[in-house]
């Protein structure tokens, strides 16, 4: 079953709004780094922040106290909604579900709540802090924006978790008493993340981020959210979400990969939108692409805007569905040696393009995939 | 009823059959200790020994021993570096897999509100307090909510892809019911629903903290309720197209025949007093089930035993049944929140299997408030076809399943 992206919105360390990421993209632009310090250590981290200008506008009494991934989702939501001219009076809140793609979730306030019991014991726990550390505090949070009186879901998982969630909008779109689906990806960055990925050797120290390197020097870190309204009918759709599977060993990804391309039908697509990001990651993509359709463009974005995890998967599909409507690519940036990948080093055109790949490997062992095309 | 398409377009509903389940829960691991359990009207909770709750008003919690999670595992390094929550899915996964070996699902579905969060303590704790930080990578690997489903999986050789629901206390029951979706609408032929949670720290004391857990005994509906306690499990079902089963001559345990969800808006932990929240959810699995209230011979209700959560609740079964028994068995172990809707799912096919009604331990005396056939202390004998699960979470999350006997 095809799902029309009727709508789309973007959060990222390059501002928000889709139009104006996109053409910063384009523009081969990168977004520029912070530095966060440990609290307890002086080892400091290289991260792709939200700028504060890019949530102008999105202050609501609801997220008065809410962390800043609840801020990024409702500021990517919002905006997808406006973009697909979506209204939710009462009836259409109830016909409308919302599914959130989060992987490490709250992870300020939940470090903060956890410090103080640590340092201070369990009486001075806040209960305040402790509703926003729960998985699903984003997604109420967007739901009581919105008036949503039907289902919400928040799916949790690796960088994959996007994917994932846009299969279970297909699914839920089967039933036709649901007459679209807003599917938000959301993440927040924290120095206890970043020392998380250091000591799983996946973080680089400082960019760049250099897709499909020999080397795997690692990722860099970033925040934002993205966002998509799915409905029945429309120019750009999602032909078929693949669930992809897990792998138990990092080698076994590229498999699983290659299954998701055959599945997908690699062969009649004009770009793969990857989630390389200077990990292990790009190994098990480049050689599942390889064994493919090589002539596909391949692109990725994390040189450009970072590692977002849970928010990683709604980037790429709408990088992809950017792609397909202004028929150009964005340059990959740092892609340093060549390899045997057909990736965009400069703006490319890319006229009569009518299929993608978006393909999602996740660094805590799941992978999927998703095939968008444009009439 | 809900219509849905298949992927060529056409209209379908088909039956959905549990065709095997698993569990582990203070109540007992293995469906035959947890029935006698429930027979018995056991009281599971015991005092907390997994992390100091010194501080906490709350001492008390619905705890698996570790021998009896343990027996029977591999004893292997890799097994000894994955997260309790892992052994309990292992344990859930195990039993499905003993009834139907040949179960093979397209996809699993599991609820679950804090994952491996035990090992995140671990971790935050020892770089906060300088300590020793050899284990984290391990702490980290597997502090993921998807890592114990799919140690579980990998653990029997399936390699379904998984979706992890992290809706709060309402998880496990959205996955039953998303996977009941699935396999109605004809996209899916065979999936794996369930829910697991492990106790940690944080989480205890996060309740405590706003006084949501109780000192004393867990009296959901009661007049003198005080509050929660909370507990641990894992639970998982099996759940297949009826035809599907039939043809393979799998045993066909019960049916899934409705799902309700909702949200209400109201408050980020507190449900909206009305219980329009609640109401919503049982009327739409009422309505997806395609059967009246009048038909429902039991409620599993979500019964925390908190003033408010209870109140809502009972103000809309009574509002939507009339007379209805209905019982919390979270008096019996706890809440077990990710995990509770699959627990509870497991109780309600139980019930129906043996024909009994699980009871609401602790109970004193009934809440003037609130007019409910409460099952009070004892387990009851009871003719049942239909079976009615709640569950709601933070968030305004609220979910209903119905379950029913099999007749051909």
């Amino acid at each position: 079953m095809s799902l029309a992206i009727a709508g789309m919105g973007w959060v990222t360390p390059l501002g928000s709004g889709v139009d104006s990421v996109w053409e910063r993209l384009l523009h081969g632009d990168e977004a520029s780094t912070t530095t966060i310090s440990e609290e307890f250590g002086d080892r400091s981290y290289n991260v792709f922040r939200v700028p504060e200008l890019a949530l102008r506008g999105t202050a609501h009494p609801r997220l008065r106290r809410a962390s800043a991934i609840s801020r990024f989702a409702a500021a990517a939501g919002l905006e997808a909604l406006r973009a697909a001219n979506v209204k939710l009076d009462a009836q259409h809140a109830e016909r409308t579900v919302l599914i959130f793609a989060i992987s490490n979730g709250g992870v300020i306030y939940t470090k903060r709540f956890y410090r103080d019991i640590v340092n201070e014991g369990a009486q001075s726990a806040s209960p305040l802090l402790f509703p926003e550390t729960v998985f699903n505090a984003p997604a109420s949070h967007l739901a009581a924006i919105l008036g949503i009186s039907g289902a919400t879901y928040t799916l949790v998982g690796d960088g994959a978790v996007g994917l994932l969630a846009i299969k279970m909008a297909e699914d839920l779109m089967a039933n036709e008493a649901i007459d679209h689906c807003l599917v938000v990806g959301t993440e927040e960055i924290d120095w206890l993340l970043c020392d998380a990925y250091r000591r799983w050797r996946l973080l680089r120290a400082a960019p760049p981020i250099e897709p499909f390197s020999r080397q795997k020097l690692g990722m860099i870190l970033s925040e934002g959210a993205g966002a998509i309204v799915l409905a029945r009918d429309g120019p750009l759709t999602i032909e078929c979400a693949h669930p992809g599977g897990y792998f138990a060993k990092r080698a076994e990804a590229v498999e699983i990969l290659k299954r998701i391309l055959c599945d997908l039908g690699q062969s009649e697509i004009d770009f793969v939108v990857s989630s390389a990001n200077g990990t292990f990651v790009d190994e098990a993509e480049c050689r599942a692409l390889k064994a493919g359709d090589p002539n596909a463009f391949v692109y990725t974005a994390k040189p450009a805007l970072g590692e977002s995890v849970g928010a990683a998967g709604l980037w790429q599909v709408i990088l992809a569905a950017q792609a397909l409507r202004s028929a150009e690519l964005p340059p990959v940036l740092h892609a340093g040696a060549p390899v045997s990948l057909r990736l965009p080093r400069s703006r490319t055109p890319i006229a009569g393009a009518r299929c993608a790949i978006v393909l999602s490997c996740g660094l805590n062992q799941q992978v999927a995939g998703l095939r968008l095309a444009i009439r | 009823m809900a219509q849905s398409s298949n992927p060529n377009g056409k209209k379908i509903s088909v039956r959905v059959a549990v065709v095997a389940a698993g569990v582990v829960s203070p109540l007992g691991v293995g469906l035959a200790e947890t029935v006698d359990s429930l027979y018995k009207a056991r009281d599971c909770v015991t005092p907390v020994t997994r992390f100091s709750v010194s501080q906490c008003r709350c001492k008390t919690g619905g705890q698996i021993p570790d021998d009896r999670l343990l027996a029977g595992q591999n004893e292997g390094r890799r097994s000894h570096r994955l997260h309790r929550a892992s052994h309990m899915m292992i344990q859930a996964l195990k039993e499905v897999l003993t009834q139907e070996p040949q179960f093979e699902p397209e996809l699993t579905i599991i609820g679950t509100t804090s994952g491996g969060m035990s090992y995140g303590e671990h971790y935050y704790r020892s770089i906060c307090q300088a300590g020793d930080l050899r284990h984290a990578p391990t702490w980290i690997a597997n502090y993921p909510a998807q890592k114990p489903v799919i140690d579980a999986q990998e653990a029997f050789g399936i390699s379904a892809p998984c979706q992890i629901i992290a809706n709060a206390c309402a998880s496990g029951t959205n996955a039953i019911g998303h996977a009941f979706e699935c396999v109605r609408s004809g996209r899916y032929q065979r999936v794996l629903a369930g829910g697991y949670d492990a106790l940690s720290e944080m989480v205890f004391v996060g309740f405590d903290s706003l006084q949501a857990s109780t000192p004393e005994k867990c009296r959901p509906f009661d007049r003198h309720r005080t509050g929660m306690v909370l507990g641990e499990a894992a639970a998982i079902l099996a759940l297949e197209n009826l035809e599907s089963a039939q043809q393979r001559r799998a045993p066909v345990l019960a049916e899934i025949i409705g799902y309700g969800i909702s949200t209400d808006n109201f408050h980020i932990t507190q449900p909206d007093p009305s219980g329009i929240g609640p109401r919503q959810a049982m009327e739409r699995a009422l309505q997806s089930g395609g059967i009246s209230a009048a038909e429902v011979d039991y409620i599993n209700a979500h019964g925390t035993a908190t003033v408010f959560n209870d109140a809502a609740e009972g103000k809309a079964i009574s509002a939507v049944f009339n007379g209805v028994p209905v019982s919390s068995t979270k008096s019996m172990m706890g809440h077990s929140l990710g995990a509770a809707g699959a627990v509870e799912a497991v109780f309600c096919l139980l019930a129906l299997q043996h024909q009994f009604l699980p009871s609401n331990i602790n109970f004193t005396a009934s809440d003037d408030d609130l007019d409910l056939n409460i099952v009070g202390n004892e387990t009851r004998p009871a003719v049942l076809r239909t079976a009615l699960s709640n569950s709601f979470g933070f968030g305004g999350t609220n979910a209903s399943i119905l379950m029913r006997s099999f007749k051909e």
